[in-house]
């Protein structure tokens, strides 16, 4: 009890002193905060996106082949499906059909995607709630679409997707095969590229050595290759942030340093005076590390919580341009909010506890000279 | 009526034992241990192997060396048990990963799949289906359940 009651006193008197120096205090306060708000945003930022592709493509085929003439991507022969079935652990092998359609009205980019099974048939399109902002289309309406030989073909929204998958399903338009090649102008016997699903993903080495072998003209391409490009890079682009961040982190360290271990006079005399009046060292070093503490860890929460409404809440408007790159026709999504016990834990130890200790060696030094040399100071 | 269902049960009782291999292969429990080597079986869902008994009691190998190392030593991983005893006998397909009988399947030693217990049997639903795995991974020998002695389990440790 008496230990608790001394650690109580001794902290109403860290608390006063450092009300003392407000103006230095509160510099260092708003500087800390602002680079821990900056860190735990990059780190919150690009550590949800890359959970979140990675649930997109958790849900992604083993394999994608894609045939290529001159290095280009081109349409797949429906023969291939009977080939790459022939390989040992190839459970199933679908050709898939999907593209792009440029809509000039609107000066946007559309994907169109032929689902497994599309219920409505031919007639009928389904639509990403992007698309049916930007045409004004509800259910029932019935949108134009320019075929390949120039004259249009009229198809009727049968539903719109629900808007929880925004990222994925805004820019859609799901359609049945009929359409799809009458727009696109696809031919019959081939397809945009093919999936493959492989049951055990130990094989999947050898099945696309093997694809490779069979059928030179393909690229067989794997789940966990696009996800580690994904990966890559995110990477990438949070070490630039990352880079023009550290300008600033550096300043903080030299600011922080600086006033953390160079005691002013001022400082050294009070320690002085209260070695003076009966304090013993201990004591000295527990109120410098209850200073310490107390700036570094509201500075700590303070800049964490900040971080945290700016990415999940205020969609990561500072610098998410930068994170997502040129390519993203929404700039209103919103990530998923999840919080990483480690990556708080690194954030922490990464700036509260260099702090606490950068405060207390030159305290202890002050601390264990003589009272009366430091008086005399 | 009552005859007739009295003599179908009656049937069933006598025939149905009599029949070896019928038992369903089952999922082995997040706590069922491979009695050869005390490791959880349910982590390596990729190569699980199992022999029922007739009464209903199992044990589950996390790869088909164990079993067969239970299989050669019955007496000591399980004393109260005889061959005579064994329903049925499973193991995983390495392509389809599902469970298959063992005394029918071909098993390929020597190739460079690894099981959670090192080297392993990897065994197959058809000889086909061997054969290309044997020529992709290096294996040495494609072998029938029958085929199998202690020495070449002995061979793989």
């Amino acid at each position: 009890m008496g230990w608790i009651n001394k650690q109580r006193n001794i902290l109403d008197f860290a608390l006063n002193s450092l009300l003392r120096r407000k103006g230095k205090n509160s510099a260092l306060f708003v500087v800390y905060t602002g680079i821990i708000f900056l860190v735990s945003s990059i780190i919150f930022s690009s550590e949800s996106i890359k959970r979140e592709s990675q649930i997109l493509l958790e849900n992604s085929p083993e394999v994608v082949v894609q045939r290529t003439i001159a290095g280009r991507h081109d349409l797949i022969p429906e023969q291939y499906i009977g080939q790459l079935k022939s390989i040992r652990g190839v459970q199933e092998v679908k050709g898939r059909l999907w593209g792009y359609y440029f809509e000039p009205g609107v000066q946007a980019n559309y994907t169109f995607v032929v689902p497994d099974e599309f219920l409505y048939g031919p007639g009928y399109i389904v639509i990403g709630n992007g698309v049916s902002k930007t045409f004004l289309a509800g259910k029932g309406d019935i949108l134009p679409f320019k075929t390949l030989d120039g004259s249009y073909t009229s198809l009727e929204v049968a539903d719109i997707l629900s808007p929880d998958s925004e990222i994925v399903s805004s820019d859609l338009i799901l359609l049945s095969e009929y359409d799809f090649r009458k727009v696109t102008g696809m031919q019959k016997g081939f397809y945009t590229d093919m999936i493959l699903k492989v049951r055990n993903t130990r094989e999947l080495q050898a099945i696309t050595d093997k694809i490779r072998r069979i059928l030179p003209d393909t690229r067989p391409i794997t789940r966990n290759e696009i996800m580690r490009t994904y990966e890559a890079i995110f990477d990438w682009r949070s070490g630039i942030l990352l880079a023009v961040i550290s300008g600033a982190a550096f300043a903080f360290i030299i600011f922080a340093w600086d006033k953390a271990t160079g005691l002013s006079s001022e400082e050294k005399k009070e320690i002085g005076i209260l070695k003076g009046i009966g304090w013993e060292t201990s004591d000295v070093l527990f109120m410098k590390t209850w200073e310490g503490l107390i700036i570094s860890l509201s500075a700590f929460f303070l800049g964490v919580f900040f971080a945290y409404i700016h990415i999940y809440f205020a969609s990561a408007f500072l610098f998410m341009p930068v994170l997502k790159g040129w390519s993203v026709l929404y700039p209103e999504f919103r990530l998923v909010p999840f919080l990483d016990m480690f990556q708080i834990t690194t954030i922490f130890f990464l700036t509260v506890a260099p702090y606490t200790v950068a405060t207390i060696i030159p305290s202890w030094r002050a601390a264990t000279i003589d009272p009366d040399s430091v008086m005399r100071l | 009526m009552r005859i007739w269902i009295i003599t179908l049960v009656m049937l069933y009782i006598v025939t149905v034992p009599a029949v070896a291999g019928q038992k369903k292969p089952l999922t082995p429990a997040q706590k069922d241990k491979c009695p050869v080597c005390g490791m959880f079986v349910a982590k390596y869902p990729d190569f699980v192997a199992e022999i029922i008994f007739r009464d209903g009691s199992y044990a589950v190998f996390d790869g088909v060396k164990d079993m067969f190392k239970y299989y050669f030593n019955l007496q000591k991983y399980n004393p109260k048990k005889t061959h005579e005893e064994i329903d049925s006998l499973y193991g995983t397909d390495y392509y389809d990963l599902v469970l298959i009988d063992g005394r029918k399947a071909f098993y390929v030693i020597g190739s460079d799949v690894y099981g959670p217990m090192g080297r392993e049997l990897i065994l197959f639903r058809n000889y086909s289906d061997a054969r290309e795995f044997m020529r992709d991974h290096k294996g040495n020998a494609i072998l029938k359940f029958q085929d199998i002695t202690p020495k070449t389990i002995e061979g793989l440790d």
